[in-house]
């Protein structure tokens, strides 16, 4: 049943929630607006897009996995004992304000790191902890193309619970079981009015009838695949590209990471940081040889997993959520959008294109 | 007018040409993107205006085997200079064509001022102004307000090289004290500095924009950031290693840096580390009267030396 | 000389081989009384000092860095020193924009006989950066994942910008 939350009554709620949860939701920080830790220091921004996402909640930018520290063994003094000591540190999470791509983006995280044949235990220590509640989008922004992807502005996919900002307060409603857990707690929520719902509903439509037409992507796959060979066409998409990692560090849906050991005398850590496949770095092989020399060919890449590759081993699903955080932060504002159109336009082979 | 005269230069000189960087317009009408043109058509896409944020001069180092052409703003043309002097660009190779330059927008400001700039439906820039129409309302704003720092303090609106230079050169702005804003930053006390730096260093992702966007960063793809032999910086997400790597790169510029201001545009948490490499470029100014980017045969200042320097006090013990 | 106060700062000192390392030494050799805060780093020559570490120094918990090297004209590699000089003095001017006192840096010159005078530069130096006292240090962790919602009254956190 949809509830009904008061405006002002919404930091009351959150600090109820915050006695059970670790509640993380969009503040300001200096000029922009990412997911910390709520305390009552901070700013909430549920006004508008966050320049990060709720990503790094789940899958932090940098988390320790295990500690080590060598050890004389004492019954022989020439050999050294490892002590390992894994790192778990998953606590009951809530996930405030979050848009419905976010939301999405954790559903993609879920295909790669729980629904696979290895299980990576530390995503989903932290995912099964995690309570989602997203706003759902009644404006759209210039670089929003969620209905592009499969997605809309007011989706529930990953979300336990869906949030419609309306006049004075929120339309609540549960969308899993968990979700429904949520709101049987607190005693702030009330059940929303009939006409209430409608209004939420209205907006809802409104929000998804501003978005431009959705092209087609079922051909990508193959499309994609046809044009892997033509680097000319690669490199005029990327040429204006700088190969830094502002597109996949903020993109909900990238979840390529990097494993180092950092070691200070006789102890250190086990750390996994999350990986850019922009740099050249992604793929130098230890043989000096590089399958990825140029940006025009990660580019490629990037494009090719999230519209290809991705959507090949798990359902025809697109690992991108159209939140348009590629296109809004890139320094040289290259557009993803643009990318898959003009590939999906591109009919001619290599050779014919030379022509064009 | 002056870009139609432009657009014809450029159609005269692309047949010798593989390419011609410049700027067009990009995902909505707020946002330029730089634009490749390839054949006389491309060209017509061309616009110059206070949108034309990016300085191309960035891509010319891995262009080097290639004959390009590039438009540059003032500030842009600094940075080609500063590259040829350093011998990464090959002068035959590039073909520079300037304007006069009336400054550029700060995407910062403009959202500042108009929150919902992301919503914007359409915009015209006019000599001294920027109206922006959004889904909701429309916002004039005066250039002045919302133009990069830079921009204010611009000592070279033309073209400092330049193989084609179009339209009537524009007198600069007269200048007031160009390091203002670093002596307010250095009037807060020693801790406050610091503190300042951690909140602001605590945000960062390590995407490294900042760097790749900086046309003088020229390591790129062997970044002592990224070697894990030396150990520059960890891996860790601590404000440690991020304020780090601000200071590796602000000291790699050190005389070489023309203060574009690239790597604050291009950081996408909105960081300001451009005023690390601004006091570099004070201390460097007014121990050695020396500004990187104005002269292709000068010595940088740091890869010479006098017997006595007259201006270094070293310490009397 | 005993431990000032009982409480020794970290000062890590970057030291020339050719010259001020041997200064250190006569100064020892001699045994001249000084103060046991700075840590000795050996390098070749005072052009190799790269800014960076001295940066680096600082950023992991030095209270104060101290770079000697030949005196200029001196330098084993006749021009070392030179360079080292603008690089140095630019780096001291620097530092004042991250927070950092430029009084807990400087650079001098010691040659391999001036045992007495290597005394007096530690000396100084080292009261110079007790006179600032320890640096705060500079986090390794995430500073904005250090927070904690248990317990916080959340509604003064619930204003909204326009």
């Amino acid at each position: 049943m949809a509830k009904y939350l008061k405006n002002d009554d919404l930091g009351q709620w959150l600090a109820e929630l915050g006695t059970e949860y670790k509640i993380h939701a969009p503040v300001q920080e200096g000029r922009s607006i990412a997911f910390r830790p709520l305390t009552q220091d901070k700013i909430l921004r549920i006004d508008r897009h966050a320049t990060i996402g709720p990503k790094e909640i789940l899958f932090p930018a940098c988390e320790e996995l295990m500690h080590f520290s060598y050890e004389k063994d004492t019954d022989n003094p020439g050999r050294e004992k490892i002590r390992v000591q894994p790192a778990d540190n998953a606590v009951p999470t809530l996930i405030f304000g979050s848009r419905p791509c976010d939301a999405r983006g954790f559903d993609v995280f879920d295909g790669a790191f729980t629904q696979c044949a290895v299980k990576d235990n530390y995503y989903a220590a932290r995912r099964e902890q995690a309570v989602v509640v997203s706003i759902a989008c009644t404006r759209t922004e210039n670089t929003c193309f969620c209905n592009w992807v499969g997605g809309s502005p007011d989706g529930t996919n990953g979300s336990d619970v869906l949030l419609t900002p309306i006049q004075d307060g929120f339309v609540v409603q549960p969308v899993t079981e968990k979700g429904e857990t949520l709101l049987q707690k607190g005693s702030l929520l009330t059940g929303a009015a009939p006409d209430q719902v409608r209004e939420a509903e209205q907006l809802r439509a409104a929000a998804c009838a501003s978005l431009p037409e959705a092209p087609d992507f079922k051909c990508m796959p193959e499309q994609l695949y046809n044009l892997f060979d033509n680097m000319d066409f690669w490199e005029k998409q990327s040429a204006k590209c700088i190969s830094c990692g502002a597109c996949t560090y903020l993109c909900p849906t990238c979840h390529c990471f990097n494993i180092t050991d950092e070691r200070n005398g006789n102890e250190g850590e086990r750390l996994r940081s999350w990986d850019n496949c922009m740099s050249r770095q992604f793929t130098q092989e230890a043989s000096g040889h590089n399958p990825r020399p140029e940006k025009a060919y990660r580019l490629k890449n990037r494009v090719g997993h999230k519209f290809c590759y991705f959507p090949d081993l798990h359902e025809g699903h697109i690992a991108c959520v159209g939140c348009g955080r590629c296109i809004k932060s890139c320094p040289v504002s290259l557009d993803i959008r643009q990318v898959v159109t003009s590939a999906k336009e591109c009919h001619l082979p290599a050779e014919e294109t030379d022509n064009e | 007018m002056m870009l139609d005269q432009l657009k014809e230069t450029i159609k005269t000189a692309l047949p010798e040409l593989d390419f011609v960087m410049g700027w067009t317009t990009g995902y909505d009408p707020l946002h330029a993107t730089p634009l490749y043109m390839y054949e006389p058509d491309d060209v017509d896409q061309l616009i110059w205006g206070p949108l034309n944020v990016h300085n191309l001069a960035v891509h010319l180092p891995a262009l080097r085997h290639k004959k390009v052409g590039i438009v540059v703003k003032g500030c842009d043309s600094r940075s080609v200079v500063e590259l040829l002097q350093e011998n990464l660009i090959d002068r035959e190779n590039v073909v520079i064509f300037g304007a006069p330059c009336n400054g550029v927008v700060d995407m910062t400001k403009i959202r500042k001022a108009v929150p919902d700039a992301h919503f914007a439906r359409s915009v015209e820039t006019a000599d001294n102004s920027l109206t922006i129409t959004t889904d909701k309302d429309t916002h004039t704003l005066s250039l002045a307000e919302v133009m990069a720092d830079k921009c204010t303090r611009c000592r070279f609106p033309n073209a400092v090289e330049a193989d084609h230079f179009v339209g009537e050169k524009r007198i600069p702005a007269v200048e007031t004290d160009p390091y203002a804003d670093l002596e307010s930053f250095e009037s807060q006390g020693f801790a406050e500095r610091r503190d300042f730096w951690m909140a602001e260093m605590d945000r960062c992702i390590r995407c490294y924009a900042c760097r790749n966007a900086c046309p003088l960063c020229v390591c790129r793809d062997h970044c002592v950031a990224q070697s894990r032999e030396p150990h520059w910086v960890s891996q860790r997400d601590g404000v440690r290693d991020k304020f780090m790597f601000q200071v590796i790169h602000a000291i790699h510029m050190a005389g070489r840096c023309t203060e574009c201001g690239e790597c604050e545009r291009a950081c996408p948490m909105d960081i300001p580390v451009l005023l690390l490499k601004r006091k570099l470029g004070n201390v460097i100014h007014d121990l050695f009267d020396y500004d990187a980017g104005l002269d292709a045969e000068a010595r940088p200042p740091l890869l010479a030396f006098k017997l006595e320097e007259d201006s270094i006090k070293e310490k009397d013990w | 000389m005993p431990v000032l106060n009982g409480r020794e700062l970290r000062i890590v000192g970057f030291l020339c081989n050719w010259c001020s390392y041997g200064g250190a030494d006569t100064a020892g050799v001699a045994r001249f009384d000084q103060p046991t805060d700075l840590r000795i780093i050996r390098v070749p020559c005072s052009g190799r000092i790269d800014p960076l570490f001295i940066a680096k120094a600082f950023m992991n918990g030095a209270d104060g860095v101290l770079v000697s090297g030949c005196h200029p004209r001196d330098c084993h590699y006749s021009e070392g020193n030179y360079y080292a000089r603008r690089r140095l003095e630019v780096f001291k001017q620097f530092i004042t924009v991250l927070g950092i006192e430029p009084e807990r840096f400087e650079y001098t010159w010691v040659s391999a006989s001036e045992g007495q005078r290597w005394q007096e530069v530690v000396t100084k130096f080292t009261d110079q950066v007790h006179a600032l006292g320890p640096m705060a240090p500079i986090p390794e962790v995430a500073l904005s994942k250090l927070a904690q919602t248990e317990g916080t009254d959340l509604r003064t956190a619930i204003t909204e910008e326009a």
